[in-house]
């Protein structure tokens, strides 16, 4: 288990870097010493094995602290997504009952009554990495009634709180819960054990080659799949992480790789568009970074093509995974990148990947076929949702909902999707969520929500709504309505008013058509036009 | 919006117009409209998730064509753009190293550097 491999790396290297941020270097020592103190407090205040702890924070030395010391204390750590609103904090909250929530103090006021309101939350920890004091409680939570705790992180984290006897963990018991948007629009929070997790970071360390001498560069949030699998990997292995929380401006993010001898970088598509158009990495050296990896979507050939001219002595990987597959299952060997270009490439070590057609015939080469996956890396299940476990749970193969085809050598190539998830920048969305959303407002009769294509974010959001007889709403009214129910990657980046949606004999919309605008430009309507129907 | 807006009668760029222009550009944009007054002059657009990593390259756009700068890629910097006021002063001192030309719609050649 991860918690255990840190122990043993803190008794060998206690000095070795694990952690950088800004100015700040975490060391293996560091961490297991905190993370130990913050397990003992737990264990003392009354949690029991398999009890859920729900972390709301940017990617920080408090966050792998607190991801590390739910373990230890024998907790399944719940992420939360920081750019989540309120009212889908609370969703999860109510769905998966935590005991204890860690949160970043800034985030702790906007959640305040849904936290003192919680039935099962009874302790709360606050992170402050802006002040130098140990961050107080909101109001509410100070004022709660006698059932919540309030502590400070850098309190709990520094304290001595003695020896408390730390549960045995096995390698089956589930290790954490990654929440995901569902085609449904509910969350399902993918269960993933010590042995799903451990096992893909041992397979993805085997073809990246890591060893302790790595340090990865780390943009992507670790309450994602993708961004936890970078700290799974380089603490399993005994390397180095260098967060960085913001893309918003990539020369301050290449300087960095310089500055700090990063060896690998990984990004979504959406991040290697904004190196190749518009930053100076064309102007840099990186005689350090030894490998790149992209995973999150498909990343056009031409930009795959463009990074390895820029970095001719870095290893370029493509790779393709699911949340429910912890998360890794194929990846392209560097040296066939340009040969297979848009390929996915192979399974994993350790993954076997079969295409199944409809009926549940074995797809032969060349043929069309669902991605199935097997392995230990394959997730529990969804907590508390066995109706959607059995949906792509059969027989212990994950049925990822993803259609592709196989190439004569094996390459896969992924050529549609089963479902309507959007991808966008690093977010998988579900259309039916963000629709559901539409719908409360009063104005609006129908509305469908589609992916379109984005040359920065490979997909944006759209939502084409019929609104009803006499409802005036504009754009932005949708626009804000949306951004104060879900996080903002979530709203719609355009909205079109339309007189009708295309639909099948039986009513369903035909989300193709809205794909390609030659073929729905006659149901398309000026706002004017859309309110006279 | 032009940067025709954004000049004074003596046809220079006025601080407090420029300033508002942006302003006005960022919450039609980015808050869908909603200004609740939170947007000071100097309230940084990445520590408060204003802005991301794609909204900042529609800004960039928006400020090379409204008001006739090129924007470097080594330009992009937090002390460039991210607050009102840095925008705002990185527009004026590209004005004041650059030899100001006039842009309109039929004018996109003449962008200064």
């Amino acid at each position: 288990m991860l918690h255990t491999i840190i122990s043993q790396r803190a008794s060998q290297t206690p000095e070795k870097v694990a952690v950088i941020q800004g100015q700040r270097r975490i060391t293996y020592g560091e961490l297991e010493l905190k993370a130990s103190r913050l397990a003992t407090f737990f264990v003392n205040t009354g949690l029991q094995k398999g009890d859920r702890i729900a972390i709301l924070s940017e990617n920080s030395p408090e966050y792998i602290i607190a991801y590390i010391g739910i373990h230890k204390a024998g907790g399944i750590a719940v992420d939360i997504n920081y750019q989540n609103t309120a009212r889908e904090v609370q969703k999860i909250i109510n769905h998966c009952l935590p005991v204890a929530l860690i949160a970043e103090r800034r985030y702790l006021d906007g959640i305040e009554s849904c936290v003192a309101e919680s039935p099962s939350v009874r302790t709360v920890i606050g992170i402050d990495r802006r002040s130098k004091r140990p961050a107080s409680p909101p109001e509410r939570m100070s004022t709660a009634s006698g059932h919540l705790q309030y502590r400070a992180f850098d309190d709990v984290a520094q304290s001595d709180a003695g020896c408390g006897v730390l549960p045995v963990m096995g390698p089956h018991d589930t290790a954490a819960i990654i929440y995901t948007s569902g085609t449904t629009g509910d969350p399902k929070g993918v269960m993933l054990s010590h042995d799903n997790l451990l096992s893909n970071a041992s397979s993805i360390i085997s073809y990246l080659h890591l060893t302790e001498h790595d340090k990865v560069m780390v943009m992507l949030p670790f309450c994602y799949s993708y961004g936890k699998s970078l700290l799974t990997t380089h603490l399993q292995v005994g390397g180095a992480m260098v967060l960085e929380n913001s893309f918003m401006y990539p020369d301050v993010v290449l300087k960095k790789i310089i500055e700090e001898e990063v060896t690998g970088f990984a990004g979504v598509p959406s991040t290697f568009a904004i190196l190749l158009n518009r930053s100076a990495i064309r102007n840099y050296g990186f005689p350090k970074l030894r490998y790149v990896t992209q995973a999150g979507g498909p990343m056009p050939p031409q930009h795959a093509q463009e990074l390895i001219q820029i970095l001719p002595d870095t290893s370029v990987y493509i790779m393709y995974g699911q949340t429910e597959a912890a998360p890794r299952l194929t990846y392209l060997d560097p040296r066939d990148v340009i040969r297979k270009a848009g390929s996915i490439g192979k399974a994993i070590p350790g993954v076997t990947i079969e295409l199944i057609k409809e009926g549940g015939i074995p797809a032969i080469k060349g043929e069309e076929g669902e991605i199935v996956a097997s392995g230990r890396n394959i997730m529990i299940g969804y907590w508390n949702n066995p109706e959607q476990t059995r949906k792509v749970l059969r027989d212990g193969k994950l049925f990822t909902g993803d259609i592709a085809k196989m190439d004569d050598e094996g390459f896969l190539y992924i050529v549609g999707r089963q479902n309507d998830m959007i991808k966008s920048g690093a977010h998988r969305i579900s259309a039916k969520e963000i629709e559901e959303v539409i719908l409360g407002l009063q104005a609006v009769h129908e509305v469908a929500v589609i992916g379109v294509e984005d040359h920065i974010l490979g997909e944006a959001i759209k939502a084409f709504i019929v609104l009803k007889e006499g409802a005036k709403p504009d754009a932005q009214e949708i626009q804000r309505y949306c951004a104060a129910r879900l996080a903002s990657f979530k709203v719609p980046k355009e909205v079109a008013f339309v007189s009708d949606l295309p639909k099948t004999n039986s009513g369903k919309v035909r989300r193709h058509m809205l794909k390609r605008p030659e073929t729905y430009t006659h149901l398309q309507t000026s706002r004017e036009d859309a309110l006279k129907t | 919006m032009t940067h025709e807006q954004a000049q004074d009668g003596e046809g220079e760029l006025n601080d407090m117009d420029l300033r508002s222009e942006i302003k006005k550009y960022i919450i039609e944009n980015f808050l869908y409209g909603e200004d609740d007054n939170t947007l000071g002059d100097d309230v940084s657009f990445l520590e408060n998730g204003i802005i991301d990593s794609t909204g900042v390259l529609e800004l960039v756009s928006f400020v090379q064509n409204t008001y006739a700068v090129k924007v470097a890629d080594e330009e992009l910097i937090p002390d460039n753009f991210d607050t009102l006021s840095k925008i705002e002063a990185f527009i004026m001192r590209k004005k004041e190293n650059a030899t100001y030309k006039h842009i309109d719609a039929s004018q996109e050649s003449a962008i200064v550097s």
